[in-house]
């Protein structure tokens, strides 16, 4: 066993990291609109304008087999809308894809 | 199996004491008790004993009744069983030694077991202390033996719970809520009826409420005359309640103890909840409704608009 005051501990190794490989920073929230009937919209909103959010739909209607656009909004910036209830899909997808980490998403709705 | 592995040892201290005269008298007693409470009696030396323990936990709280008994009879005891080692020179004197010792540490706990069958619960906090210091100083009174992990478990336990009554139901009080009542109105609208009374039990402004849950369902809604919320939508009563457990967790609990006793302030338009029990105070999330999609008909808001 290691004594654990004597381990080399790098105070900012934290801080080194996230700037180096983070594109993302902010929170990235997953919202649900319901529509008429049983319909109902996914949004995405706050995902870094570096990503090509085009590129990201893309791939994402053929996953999720849904329809989906980019808007642009002007406080908001590109926000990704999806057809039909994609909240869950879309969390997965862009956690695997390493676009985004799992702590920042929030989803919200019900 | 358990009581055969108990009732062991209790009999050979049985035939120790007999052999020494004065202590009969003491014995009679000792032995009624360990009739009554066999389960106990092996506490330090059968190594199946971890779960007894923990069982009497709460037990042993209520018991610190009458030490005064026990440390005179102990006291009494001690001087009086060396004659009986020395009239007895076959056993090894390591075995009587440590006989003895769990011998005192059974006549104790049997004590206790006595008390929680005889006395009424209702110990005033005032003779409780007494009682605990002497019933601390008893047990390790008399022995410059090595104290077993039981007892000193037992002890710590004890002086917890004696710094601390909340805790010796063993559980944190919960926050209990009542299930939001939520009713479909026509097709389009949904009514959660105790909006108000939820609010309520939550100590929350409604209005700070209603931003949450509309921001969060991304919907409209408002508050009618019976003090009941009409959201637009379908939603569902686990739905709401889903949505009513995050509020919650980020408005109502506090973040630090978890404790529901918190106020919301608001400092600088930020909200910030200032916990009653540990006295923490931390910003909390603002609420934004965020991106809204167009769901509704594009030609009515061109023609609201233009």
């Amino acid at each position: 066993m290691s004594i654990q005051n004597l381990n080399t501990f790098d105070p900012f190794a934290d801080a080194i990291k996230s700037s180096e490989d983070d594109v993302q920073d902010g929170l990235v929230h997953v919202r649900i609109q319901q529509r008429s009937g049983r319909k109902t919209l996914t949004t995405v909103q706050g995902l870094s304008s570096e990503y090509d959010l085009k590129k990201i739909v893309r791939a994402c209607k053929k996953e999720f087999a849904c329809n989906g656009t980019v808007v642009e909004h002007p406080e908001y910036g590109e926000v990704l809308q999806l057809q039909g209830d994609q909240r869950e899909n879309i969390c997965q997808w862009l956690t695997k894809s390493g676009l985004v980490k799992p702590e920042q998403l929030k989803v919200h709705g019900f | 199996m358990d009581e055969d592995m108990v009732f062991d040892p209790s009999l050979k201290k049985k035939k120790k004491k007999k052999t020494g005269f004065d202590m009969e008298a003491a014995l009679a007693e000792q032995e009624n008790t360990s009739a009554e409470a066999p389960a106990e009696t092996g506490d330090v030396d059968v190594p199946e004993d971890d779960n007894l323990d923990l069982d009497t936990f709460g037990k042993k709280k209520k018991k610190k009744k009458k030490p005064f008994f026990n440390l005179e009879e102990i006291e009494n005891a001690l001087p009086e069983t060396p004659p009986t080692e020395e009239p007895e020179p076959q056993e090894d004197e390591v075995i009587d030694d440590l006989d003895l010792d769990i011998d005192f540490s059974k006549s104790k706990k049997k004590k206790k077991k006595k008390n929680v069958d005889e006395l009424p619960t209702e110990d005033d906090v005032k003779g409780e202390d007494q009682e605990n210091v002497e019933d601390v100083h008893g047990d390790w009174i008399g022995s410059d033996r090595d104290y077993t992990y039981d007892e000193l478990l037992e002890r710590v336990f004890d002086i917890m719970r004696e710094k601390n009554p909340s805790m010796v139901s063993g559980k944190k009080q919960k926050f209990i809520m009542r299930p939001p009542q939520v009713v479909r109105i026509g097709t389009k609208k949904t009514s959660f009826a105790n909006f108000t009374e939820i609010c309520k039990t939550l100590h929350r402004q409604p209005k700070h409420l209603l931003d949450f849950l509309l921001a969060e369902l991304g919907t409209s809604g408002s508050v009618d005359g019976n003090s009941q919320l009409i959201i637009k939508g379908r939603f569902q009563q686990k739905q709401i309640e889903n949505v009513l457990r995050r509020y919650i967790k980020e408005y109502v609990t506090c973040h630090t103890c978890r404790s529901p006793d918190t106020i919301l302030q608001k400092d600088t338009r930020l909200f910030f909840l200032q916990c009653e029990t540990c006295g923490s105070r931390c910003s909390v999330a603002s609420i934004k409704s965020g991106f809204q999609a167009v769901t509704g008909k594009r030609a009515a808001i061109r023609a609201k608009t233009a």
